[in-house]
This record gives C-alpha cells, sequence and structure tokens, in this order.
C-alpha cells in the first residue's frame, strides 16, 4: 500500500500568477472591512465633534430644529431612532453613537468590528498597524474611557480621529503597496463616499428648512458641513469668501483634486481595484470596477447646475445605490465566488 | 529584593545558598539587587503594556469575563550554563528520533511489538492510535517533525521528561516574545550575558515543512498553517509563526480538495497547497475520514495526504506516542531503536492497565500524582498529597472503570526560581515586595526535518501560586524567558 510519491499522477498546475501572490479571499474580505470600520469610526467622531462646536456657536436654535439636527447624525449612520433615556437629545445621540455597542455603528462598535477583521488577518498585516488598532480598541473598551468622554467630549473624538489617521499612515507605509493595501483604499474610499454623500443630503435638507423658518446665519452652518468633511480649509483656500450652498456642493461633489470630495474618492476606489485585477493578470475590468468607472465619468462630466435642477438629493441618493452595488460586485467576485 | 529569599527544600535555579547565587546567575542577582523594588514594578508594567498592545494573549475557555488574557510574564530570567544545555540537547535529540522511528514501526511492522517489548493492548487502546495510518508512508518517514517535551528539575537537580508533546505544541511564539520583550525591558542587564539567539526559529521552522515537499512542488511549495480559527486559545500563535515564517494562515473554509489535490481559495482563484502546519487535532481534519461533524477541518484532507499530494506537519496519528500510557516505554524505545542507553531520565510511571500497578496506586492514592492519559494542560489530574479523601475516592472509581485512561507517578518536586509576579504573595511584613521561589518547568522545542535542531532555551513555564505544581496556562501559570549561554572561550 505505498501510495506516496507515485508518478503518473498529473500535477495541476499552480493556477496563479507567478509574480504576484494572490491573497487569501478569506483575508481580503477582512482586510476590506477593517479598513472601512476604521474610516467609519473617525467619521462618527469627526461629526460628533464638529456638531457640538457648531451647536455652541449658533446659540439658541428652537429644540425642533436642534433635535433635527442631531438627527442628522443617526440617519447619516444608519443608526435608526433616537435612543431612549432623559436629557438633552445631544448628549445622550452622543453617547449612544460613542459607546453603545449594541448600535453598529457606534465608535466603539466599529472600533471592536475593525479590531476581530484585524486580528482574523494578524499575519497580514504589519505589527505596527496591529498594535496602533489594538492600542485604540483598549483605550475605547478601558474602565476609564466613559469618564474621559464626560471630562472632554472633544479630546475623546479628537483621539479617536487622530488615531483612524495614524492607522492610516501606517497602512501607507509599513505594507507593500500590493493587493492587500489595495484593498484597503478601496474600502476607505468606498466608506468615504458613502458618508459624504449622507452627510450632504442630510444636511442640506436641515439647512433648506432652517433657512425657510428662522432668521439662523446659514453661513455658520455651512461651515459646519464642510468641518464635518474635514474640507473647511481647502475651501476657503480655493473659493475665499464665497460661502454658499451651490459651492459648497460642487466643491464636495466634484472637486477633482481633494480627498475628500466625492469624485476624488471614486477616482482612487476605481484605480485601486484596476491594481487588484492586474496583480491577478487579468485584463479586462471586473465587475466593481466597470460601476466605479461609470460613476467616475458621470462625476467627470457633469456640471453642478444639472445637478441641482434635477434634485441634489436624487443625485446623492444614486451615488449610494452606486456604492453599494460596488460594494457587492467586490464581494462577489473577490470573497464569495 | 533578595533579602531573607528562601530557597526551601527544592532545587533552587539561581541559589545554591540563601544569599550565594550560582556562577550563572551571578550578574543577575547583582543587576536586580541594585535595582529598587518601585524601578523592578515599573519595568514589569511596562512588559504588561508591550503584551497587551502587541495582543500577546491566550484564550481561556469556562472563563466568561473575557474571552482574551496576557500570559503573565515574570521578569527574572531562567538561565541554563552551556554544559547543562549540551546535555539536554543531546537527550532531545536522542528521544525525537526514537520516537519517530516508533510511529514509523508502530503503523508498519510493528516490530516493537512482536518483541513484546510493549503491550499490544496498550497500543490499540490508545485514543490516539489512527488505524487510518497503518501501512502509508509519510514524507520522509518524518512523523513527528516539532515536538515540545516538557522538562523539570528534581529536588536532586538532575533533569527528568515529564511528557513528550508530539501532537501540536503550542507555546513557542510566547518564547520568542518574551526574549523580544525582554530586550527592551531590561537591555542591561540581557547585555551582561552571552545569550545564545533563538530568533531563527521561524526560518528553520519553514525549511522543516519544506523538506517533507511532494516533489511535484520542488522549488517552490507553498506552505500555509491551518487554524481552527480566531476563537481558539493559540490563535494568536498561529498568527504569529505565519507572520513571522511570511506565508497563509488558512482556516478549513479557505480549503478545497479537488482530484485527489489541495487548494486554497485566493482572489485570483484556486492555488495549490504543497505543505500544511496542521494546529487542528486529527479528529477534526477531515469530516469523510474522522469526526464527521467538524466544520473545522477539509473534507478530502486525508485522500490527498495518503497519496502523497500534500504532506501534514505534523504527521498524522502520532498522538499514540504521546499517550501518557505509552510514555513509560521511551526508555525501552531508545535502546530497542538505537541501542543507546537513554540520556535524559523519565519519572516513574505506574500504568492502571496493568492489575498490580492498578492496586499499587489505588492503595497510593494519596501519594501519587494521578494523570488522564487522554488530558492534557493540567485538566483531569489528581495531585494526592493535596488531594482531600472524597476527591480520591472519585478518581478510584474512575481508574476502576477504564483503567487504561489513567496513569500515575510520585510527587516530583519542581525546583524553583525567584519570580516577582505574583502581587498578593509577595509583600513581606514591612511592605515591601521581594523575590520569593516559584516552581517552574522547562518545554524546549525540537524540529525534526534535514537535520534534528533543538531551539536553545524554550518556555519556561512558572507556578505562580505559591506552593503550585501545576504550571499550565490555563492553572495560574506564568513564564519566563529562558536564556542558554554561550561557551565560554578557553582563551
Amino acid at each position: 500500500m505505498t501510495l506516496m510519491f507515485q508518478a503518473g499522477t498529473p500535477t495541476p498546475p499552480a493556477l496563479a500568477s507567478a509574480d504576484a501572490r494572490p491573497m487569501l479571499s478569506r483575508d481580503a474580505d477582512s482586510m476590506f472591512w477593517m479598513a472601512r470600520y476604521v474610516e467609519r469610526a473617525e467619521h462618527v467622531a469627526r461629526l460628533l465633534r464638529v456638531h457640538g462646536v457648531l451647536l455652541t456657536d449658533v446659540g439658541d436654535l428652537t429644540q425642533d430644529l436642534e433635535a433635527q439636527m442631531w438627527q442628522t447624525i443617526l440617519t447619516t449612520f444608519r443608526s435608526g431612532e433616537l435612543p431612549e433615556g432623559d436629557g438633552p437629545v445631544g448628549p445622550r445621540i452622543a453617547r449612544h453613537m460613542t459607546f453603545d455597542l449594541n448600535t453598529p455603528n457606534s465608535i466603539s462598535s466599529c472600533i471592536a468590528r475593525a479590531r476581530e477583521n484585524a486580528r482574523a488577518i494578524r499575519e497580514s498585516i504589519s505589527s505596527e498597524m496591529w498594535e496602533c488598532l489594538n492600542a485604540i480598541y483598549w483605550s475605547v473598551q478601558a474602565d476609564d474611557a466613559q469618564a474621559r468622554f464626560e471630562d472632554s467630549p472633544d479630546d475623546y473624538f479628537y483621539g479617536i480621529m487622530t488615531s483612524s489617521m495614524l492607522f492610516q499612515g501606517l497602512s501607507n507605509q509599513t505594507m507593500a503597496h500590493d493587493q492587500r493595501w489595495n484593498f484597503t483604499q478601496v474600502a476607505k474610499y468606498l466608506e468615504r463616499i458613502d458618508v459624504t454623500a449622507r452627510v450632504i443630503d442630510t444636511r442640506f435638507e436641515v439647512l433648506t428648512k432652517m433657512e425657510a423658518e428662522s432668521d439662523q446665519p446659514i453661513n455658520i452652518h455651512l461651515m459646519g458641513v464642510l468641518r464635518s468633511c474635514c474640507s473647511l480649509e481647502t475651501y476657503r483656500r480655493l473659493h475665499l469668501a464665497d460661502l454658499d450652498a451651490d459651492t459648497v456642493a460642487q466643491f464636495l461633489i466634484l472637486q477633482r483634486d481633494f480627498p475628500r470630495s466625492i469624485r476624488f474618492c471614486v477616482d482612487q476606489a476605481r484605480d485601486a481595484l484596476e491594481q487588484v485585477r492586474k496583480s491577478n493578470g487579468s485584463r479586462s475590468p471586473s465587475a466593481p470596477e466597470r460601476i466605479l468607472g461609470r460613476l467616475s465619468s458621470t462625476l467627470e462630466y457633469t456640471d453642478i447646475n444639472e445637478v441641482l435642477t434635477g434634485g441634489l438629493s436624487t443625485f446623492l441618493q444614486q451615488i449610494q445605490t452606486t456604492v453599494a452595488e460596488a460594494s457587492m460586485a467586490l464581494q462577489k467576485t473577490y470573497f464569495l465566488y | 529584593m533578595f533579602e531573607n529569599y528562601e530557597t526551601g527544600k527544592v532545587f533552587d535555579e539561581m541559589f545554591a545558598e540563601p544569599g550565594d547565587p550560582r556562577a550563572h546567575y551571578a550578574g543577575v542577582a547583582r543587576s536586580l539587587s541594585a535595582m529598587n523594588a518601585d524601578t523592578f514594578e515599573r519595568r514589569r508594567r511596562m512588559a504588561d503594556v508591550l503584551f497587551r498592545n502587541q495582543g500577546i494573549t491566550f484564550t481561556v475557555y469556562a472563563d466568561k469575563r473575557g474571552v482574551e488574557k496576557i500570559f503573565p510574564f515574570d521578569l527574572v530570567p531562567r538561565i541554563i550554563p552551556a554544559d547543562e544545555w549540551d546535555f539536554i540537547e543531546k537527550g532531545l535529540v536522542q528521544r525525537i528520533t526514537a520516537l519517530n522511528l516508533f510511529c514509523q514501526d508502530i503503523y508498519h511492522e510493528q516490530r516493537i511489538l512482536k518483541e513484546k517489548i510493549i503491550e499490544p493492548e496498550l497500543i490499540y487502546g490508545a485514543k490516539m492510535f489512527r488505524r487510518e495510518m497503518f501501512g502509508v508512508n509519510v514524507p520522509r518517514n518524518i512523523y513527528i517533525h516539532i515536538c515540545g517535551t516538557d522538562l523539570i528539575r528534581g529536588s536532586d537537580g538532575k533533569y527528568y521528561v515529564l511528557e513528550d508533546n508530539g501532537r501540536t505544541p503550542s507555546g513557542v511564539s510566547y518564547v520568542l516574545e518574551n526574549r523580544a520583550v525582554m530586550k527592551r525591558v531590561f537591555p542591561s542587564v540581557f547585555n551582561e550575558y552571552r545569550v545564545r539567539a533563538i530568533e531563527d526559529y521561524p526560518l528553520n521552522l519553514l525549511n522543516t515543512m519544506r523538506h517533507v515537499a511532494p516533489s511535484h512542488a520542488a522549488g517552490e511549495p507553498t506552505c500555509v498553517i491551518l487554524t481552527p480559527g480566531v476563537f481558539n486559545s493559540a490563535y494568536f500563535e498561529h498568527t504569529f509563526l505565519a507572520r513571522q515564517m511570511g506565508i497563509d494562515l488558512v482556516e478549513g473554509q479557505d480549503l478545497v480538495v479537488d482530484n485527489g489535490f489541495v487548494y486554497m481559495r485566493t482572489t485570483a482563484g484556486l492555488r495549490r497547497v504543497d505543505v500544511i502546519y496542521r494546529r487542528l487535532d486529527d479528529d477534526f481534519l477531515d469530516p469523510l475520514c474522522f469526526r464527521q461533524d467538524s466544520v473545522l477541518g477539509v473534507a478530502g484532507l486525508m485522500n490527498a495526504y495518503r497519496v502523497g499530494n500534500v504532506a501534514l506537519v505534523n504527521a498524522v496519528g502520532t498522538g499514540v506516542a504521546d499517550d501518557k500510557a505509552i510514555y513509560p516505554f521511551v526508555p525501552d524505545m531508545i535502546k530497542f531503536y538505537l541501542g543507546q542507553e537513554p540520556i535524559l531520565l523519565n519519572v516513574p510511571t505506574y500504568i492502571c492497565a496493568r492489575p498490580d500497578e492498578k492496586k499499587y496506586v489505588l492503595e497510593n492514592l494519596d501519594k501519587l500524582v494521578v494523570k488522564s492519559t487522554n488530558e492534557s494542560g493540567g485538566y483531569g489530574m489528581l495531585m494526592g498529597h493535596q488531594s482531600t479523601k472524597e476527591e480520591q475516592a472519585v478518581f478510584a472509581e474512575k481508574i476502576n472503570a477504564d483503567p487504561r485512561d489513567y496513569i500515575a507517578q510520585p510527587v516530583v518536586e519542581l525546583s524553583q526560581a525567584p519570580s516577582f509576579c505574583d502581587g498578593q504573595a509577595v509583600v513581606s511584613g514591612d511592605g515591601t515586595r521581594k523575590f520569593e521561589g516559584r516552581r517552574v518547568d522547562l518545554r524546549p522545542y525540537i524540529l525534526y526535518g534535514e537535520k534534528v535542531i533543538v531551539m536553545p532555551g524554550g518556555l519556561t513555564r512558572v507556578a505562580l501560586r505559591r506552593g503550585s505544581l501545576v504550571v499550565n496556562s490555563s492553572q495560574g501559570g506564568g513564564s519566563k524567558d529562558t536564556w542558554v549561554l554561550e561557551e565560554e572561550d578557553e582563551s
């Protein structure tokens, strides 16, 4: 019964191309979600931070409007109804979106999920990335996390934001820019497109109402939207004192060379997908690449006035749908075939 | 900090007499004595943070508070002089060689049974004997590629083998991480010594794997580690080794068998796998062959293995060699297969499957350590001298019910080494903290590839509870960095 080393069995080819080592589908999946959750945690932190400061700046709003403003955060992160409890709406939502582990998109949830994914691919990411993410995880899990938050929400959110940026910087500087890294880029940019589209959509809706119902200085709110997208300084440099809703929308959606604008993110995500595909030795564009490519052309050849005439909200919702389609196509092509 | 340090009745690794450190410990004793307790405590916390931030954790089942724990690290190193290590190394090489010859024999000619060295009942009664492996030739006749052998030191100062772990021994990642942390926390103490490097272990391990690659994969075999997944207690180690070797860490769901070959699912389609270091027990490897309810394994893997299209490290069926009832025969194996005298000693063992020995065990339950032959990790044990009458009665019943399942050994007093790890126990009368002796063992790691390589050092586990003889991490054990010293220069 010596079956070992039998000659005659044809050896199958190694299938994958020789120069690039393909990655496990499960690893690619985890890589994608790790990066996406880190990016999401950063957005949640930034929005909560900007909101806190903004509402101090604008002074008294009607209770109704203030509640609506806070509600935009829940809408942006698809986090449903206002959490139960007493006290002012703002702090309640802030606490909820920071700590509640039952809310899938709270900061603590996002960090925990990012780390769970990182743990599953511990061997594929650099030690620096892992240590960074692990340190954030332990800091939001720590016994004194609530106390630090109550002491200064601003510091707390700022800590999350800088940690996320540190993590992304480490990804850029400690990983080979190979397929693994490209999956993190796709994830990061898809998440950013999605959040940015929702921020503009929900906030502009409230702004319109505000303009009609109150004498609130709209400028402050437009600055708030820009800040929520980490874009105020660049916007100012480009447009100086022209602060109006149409220009802000144009900037956040169509600006070609700014890393927070939707158009930039779409192009980056498409390019990263192209790299993934090429490293697998395939010549024709993959399904998610085609979806993002079409979106990229639309953004390139669209005039903001056409968008505004046709309805900003409709346009932004189309973008969200397209991102969801691209995300699905990506999973079907690379993770779950 | 060593004032009032008690050496006790057992062998102390560091002190020959109270206040009189052994020559190879003199440097450490000097450095640590010069340090005050606060400084030491600060370094210890620094080490804890390093471990936690790197996620160097293990999972304790049955602990609901949190699944991850840090493996407690004791900063006082365990030091082994060159001549002592030389002896241990020779003994370990001899042992793994004999164990491999035994596996080869037991799954082929069974000469050792025919010559009546071992009773056949003990082999066929072993739960880890795999009849599926009978007559299967494994690559290069190597069964145990990776072995972790547990050594202890008795009151006489001699090393004894407590058990061989020839299935999937764990802990080697802690050895490497302990060393890395030690270098960062105590660079000055470390630099006083010439400690033999252990950092080439992952490279040696990868070469061990490549050595058994099927011939069709000549040149560039694809090697992977197969893990049960994130929830396994040793998951950190699996990721650590994969990262250190630069190979993929796969789960059962990532692998498929097609036409007798094993593939992994990648973003570029299926890719052939040639060598699998599996950290999964035999039972779970292949639902078509072993446990049908296993979702961790790969259907058809055993078939691919038997026809030689994929190599498994360690081989299937090695559990028969590290069965606790087979352990007493290792010295006989060494004589039988190698014609040599055993270098390392065994602990005397009573096999309950033998009626007269069972009788002796039952009469002396209060003096012996009783172990189940199929359990590990410090579970299923009776420490006779520390047990109650009720516990003894329970074990007597168990032994009578299934004698094959039990062995007994006299209590071996493990050697002790100074420890500064356990917060509560080491505060002395005036409130100052100091070192106290804690029991230790040693698990060196042996690789059997093109040649046998023993990693210089190993995992020194320490029982952090005062007086405890159980060093397993699941039972409150910690670990120390283990230093094997370079040979002294003659000049």
